[in-house]
């Protein structure tokens, strides 16, 4: 998963074992979405494994400042992980991720469903059952029909083409070739056949092969409802009809959106949510150096985007007690990392890939991204927080975090390039992080004879114009392409399909950079996909990893953190770990 | 001079004409000629992970499918026509000028373009206006008391201004005035009609920032127009007509140093209405300027040939508005 547009796994120091369904914080929810914690809790990374200032005081305006706008605030076609997140505070998917801190926050819970999907059919048919009396804003009883049109309008990829596409080809019935509800009005907008309503309150999935993390899938905001006479296509962004805590209010397209209480939500019905500021402002494309700067201030109570404070900040946090007192370090969720491509010369042979995995300086690679708080240096692709996940070092990146010229050369001569190679680089120009680490990585290779030429392009065609078009890749002797991930959920195949399966790749948008096609790999995440025994699915994780770290497929750089800076007003704060930031479904300010 | 108006708006027409064409070409053949095609351009409005299936989708629903002729017709005629677009739900109708829909929101532009507007041209006019007068007043004082302690001031002050780029002094001022010493806190954008007081208050630092860079310029300007004309053998003869100094130095001496005032007034306002994109992105003012770093960075075409054009309309119209005041200020010149 990109860093910017994409969806962020949290994780929380010294996570162990990750497993779905073990609920070890000490939180408990109340109605009303608000954990407890003992009193006084407070220090730096304290929100990472408690809630500071929990209260159930009501009232004030909670600011959100963003330095950039939505992709969409439509539930239906968003994918950035701040939105997931925001959008909880507006709608309610049949699943989401129990609001707590520390590994509890990794559950998937109910939300709009009564209890996760029953299984059957083999594995192919998944049924949930809605509470009866959540309603829409306007006081109508949401019914299993709505949350079907609400997946149904999810295949217009013409109207709503930046959500997920997992409906598209997990579904069974006529998903494949299904228009979508617009293009199918003369009929009765019902016309998935993947989807059955046999009453207002089931609704049944036909899948057209098993998949066992389809609570996941249902935990994505697409599966928000929306009523067909209120929906307005492609203008339903500017006023989602509300099924959460709050409703819009106004919305500026890209400039500022106001949410205020809903009056037809019920906190009995939505424990993972509150319902206690008065108002909920975010104001868009702001300067970055301006948020952090309002945040400190107190004019500001929120950076929406949750990626961590910029350089200028940092420093003053960190070299100030009282605000690092203030201030949390989670690990984001994010693996930075340098994918090797598998299918060019000489790279093509996983000794000349291994050679770069030891000469590669993690040292260096971890200052490019700021350091300790920065990251914390990878010696697997996965990040700790993946369930299932186990440490090993395959090519001594922690216990040898400078690099190991020796083994590099060895593994060159293994490869039949004992002086070394050319290659060329390619990295987001406009981030100025990946910068500095492409650069780092040169010099580090250059020291084993692997000559690199540095080619960097923008994020906004960086997949679809440069790094992730194969072709563009091999015409131009592309062997090392920067990126990063974080998963859509936070098992292993949520974290790997995308970035390690030979079907993924693709001509152009690829994100299997090193287009490795292991059919190792390519099997474990078919069994994974299939398996519904928690403990042996989970277990896939760590031998996927595994087999692409012998593949030499990555070179893992850091797992990335996030310097987040907690207003001293704001109540009900913690780490959610899923989001990688502070949940945002559950704060308030003091009275 | 009505015909010569005439004549010149017509050329408007053409020349805007011909920057939207040059816009078009940029942004479709300058990267085909890298080897980009359409499905990777259409690949970038998808979101992650894109399915064959959805581009082909995307690319139907922004009609980059068609040939790029078509496109630039579709686009021609939806601004003077107006044109239709599926919304899903239903045809939304886009009334001209329709620059169409952005590739990314698939919302119309032309009505975000005039919602940031507003943010532009109070941001521009009123630094035009303390910049314009603090700047010349200052050239005029500095150049009739030439050498002295005041000249010599003012002029390595305007130094320091025209050295000093808007990002430094933006964010100094915000340190200073808005984050240490709240005296202007929370700078953002209030409409006129909504609070005219607090629509000010927020403007004060933006205003100063960008207008000291350019009063700057103004000074050093009009100081060697100044200097230049009241050494005139004309003046000299004003001033031994008896007429009084102070119809000597307007009338006389600063009504000729203008016309290159005048001139690059003309142009620097055209640019500045056209969006002064540092300015707004320090102070995170959402106006023209944000508008087309955002629309540059998502690769976003109507939403860039919407403000191309919109600036190139602004900086046309602000020099035939120059050309005409030549006219006042110069009796030779006739139209």
């Amino acid at each position: 998963m990109t860093r910017r547009r994409t969806f962020g796994v949290a994780a929380f120091a010294a996570a162990a074992a990750l497993v779905l369904g073990a609920c070890s914080s000490s939180s408990s929810s109340s109605s009303s979405g608000t954990p407890t914690s003992s009193p006084g809790t407070t220090g730096f990374n304290a929100a990472v494994t408690n809630v500071i200032n929990p209260s159930t005081a009501k009232g004030g305006t909670i600011n959100f400042g963003n330095s950039s706008a939505p992709d969409s605030t439509d539930p239906g076609n968003t994918y950035y992980a701040y939105m997931w997140n925001f959008t909880r505070l507006y709608v309610m998917p049949l699943m989401t991720y129990k609001s707590c801190p520390g590994s509890c926050g990794l559950q998937v819970v109910p939300d709009l469903a009564t209890a996760p999907g029953v299984v059957s059919d083999n594995g192919l048919t998944w049924t949930y059952h809605i509470q009866p009396d959540v309603k829409f804003e306007d006081g109508t009883v949401v019914t299993t029909a709505d949350v079907k049109y609400a997946v149904e309008r999810t295949f217009d990829r013409g109207l709503f083409p930046l959500g997920p596409a997992y409906f598209t080809f997990l579904l069974g019935g006529n998903a494949a070739t299904y228009p979508g509800p617009y293009k199918d009005r003369a009929k009765n907008l019902m016309g998935l056949t993947a989807i059955d309503t046999p009453n207002t309150t089931t609704i049944v999935f036909h899948l057209a092969k098993p998949f066992a993390d389809f609570n996941y899938v249902a935990a994505i905001p697409q599966t928000a409802p929306v009523p067909p006479a209120k929906d307005t296509g492609a203008n339903y962004q500017l006023h989602p009809i509300s099924t959460g805590p709050y409703m819009f209010q106004s919305y500026q397209l890209n400039k500022e959106l106001v949410l205020v209480p809903n009056p037809n939500w019920q906190a009995s019905t939505d424990p993972n949510a509150s319902q206690l500021a008065s108002k909920i402002t975010m104001t868009m494309n702001m300067n970055a150096n301006d948020i952090d700067n309002r945040l400190l201030a107190g004019d500001l109570q929120v950076d929406a985007a949750g990626t961590g404070v910029q350089a200028a900040a940092r420093s003053r946090i960190l070299s100030t007690p009282s605000l690092k007192a203030q201030s949390d370090d989670p690990l984001a969720g994010f693996t930075w990392f340098a994918a090797l491509n598998t299918t060019l010369a000489p790279l093509n042979n996983a000794h000349c890939r291994m050679a770069i995995e030891y000469a590669a300086s993690k040292t260096n690679y971890q200052d490019a991204y700021g350091g300790p708080i920065g990251g914390a240096i990878a010696s697997t692709v996965a990040p700790p927080n993946t369930v299932g996940y186990k440490p090993f070092d395959l090519y001594d990146a922690t216990t040898d975090p400078n690099g190991n010229i020796a083994k590099a050369k060895q593994e060159l001569a293994a490869c039949g390039q004992p002086n070394g190679f050319t290659t060329g680089i390619t990295y987001r120009s406009d981030r100025p992080k990946e910068v500095a680490a492409a650069e780092a990585l040169q010099a580090s290779l250059a020291q084993v004879g692997i000559k690199t030429t540095l080619h960097g392009f923008p994020t906004s065609t960086y997949d679809g114009d440069f790094a992730g078009v194969p072709k563009y890749e091999a015409q131009h002797d592309i062997g090392i392409s920067f990126y990063g991930w974080a998963a859509d959920w936070p098992d292993g195949w949520g974290f790997f399909f995308y970035i390690v399966d030979g079907t993924a790749i693709s001509p152009a948008g690829n994100t299997n950079l090193a287009q490795l096609n292991d059919p190792v790999v390519n099997n474990l995440l078919t069994k994974m996909a299939a398996t519904t025994d928690d403990a042996t699915r989970n277990s896939y994780t760590s031998q996927i990893d595994m087999q692409v770290m012998k593949d030499a497929a990555i070179l893992p750089g850091v797992y990335a953190k996030s310097l987040l800076y907690r207003g001293p007003t704001l109540t009900n704060v913690y780490v959610q770990p899923y989001y990688g930031m502070y949940n945002y479904a559950v704060l308030g300010l003091k009275s | 001079m009505i015909t010569f108006v005439i004549r010149r708006l017509f050329a408007t027409v053409f020349l805007l004409i011909v920057v939207s064409a040059i816009t078009f070409a940029i942004f479709f053949i300058i990267p085909r000629l890298a080897g980009q095609n359409t499905y990777q351009l259409a690949t970038e409005y998808v979101g992650r992970n894109p399915t064959r299936q959805a581009v082909l989708q995307i690319e139907a629903q922004l009609g980059l499918d068609h040939p790029l002729w078509v496109q630039y017709g579709n686009f021609l005629k939806g601004i003077v026509l107006g044109t239709h677009y599926n919304a899903g739900t239903n045809t939304a109708y886009c009334p001209p000028p329709c620059f169409g829909y952005s590739f990314r929101t698939q919302q119309p532009v032309w009505p975000q373009m005039v919602s940031d507007l507003p943010v532009t041209l109070s941001l521009a006019i009123g630094a035009a206006i303390i910049w314009l007068v603090s700047g010349v007043s200052i050239g005029i004082i500095s150049a009739l008391k030439r050498g002295t302690l005041f000249d010599r001031f003012s002029m390595s002050v305007a130094l320091v201004g025209v050295s000093l780029p808007i990002f430094f002094t933006g964010l100094i001022s915000l340190e200073l005035f808005s984050y240490k010493w709240p005296i202007f806190p929370n700078v953002t954008f209030v409409p006129f009609s909504t609070n005219p007081l607090l629509w000010a208050r927020n403007l004060v630092l933006p205003w100063l920032c960008l207008s000291f860079l350019y009063a700057a310029l103004y000074a050093r300007l009009t100081r060697a127009g100044m200097l230049e004309t009241m050494s005139e053998d004309y003046i000299r003869t004003a001033r031994s007509k008896g007429l009084p100094e102070r119809t000597v130095i307007f009338k006389h001496g600063l009504r000729a140093a203008l016309t290159p005032i005048v001139t690059i007034f003309g142009m620097d306002l055209g640019l500045l209405l056209g969006g002064a994109i540092i300015t707004e992105v320090t102070f995170s003012l959402h106006g023209l300027g944000l508008f087309t770093v955002e629309a540059v960075q998502n690769q976003d075409l109507p939403e860039i040939l919407g403000v191309t054009l919109l600036a190139a309309f602004f900086i046309v119209i602000a020099n035939l508005v120059v050309d005409i005041l030549y006219a006042v200020l110069d009796p030779r010149v006739k139209y």
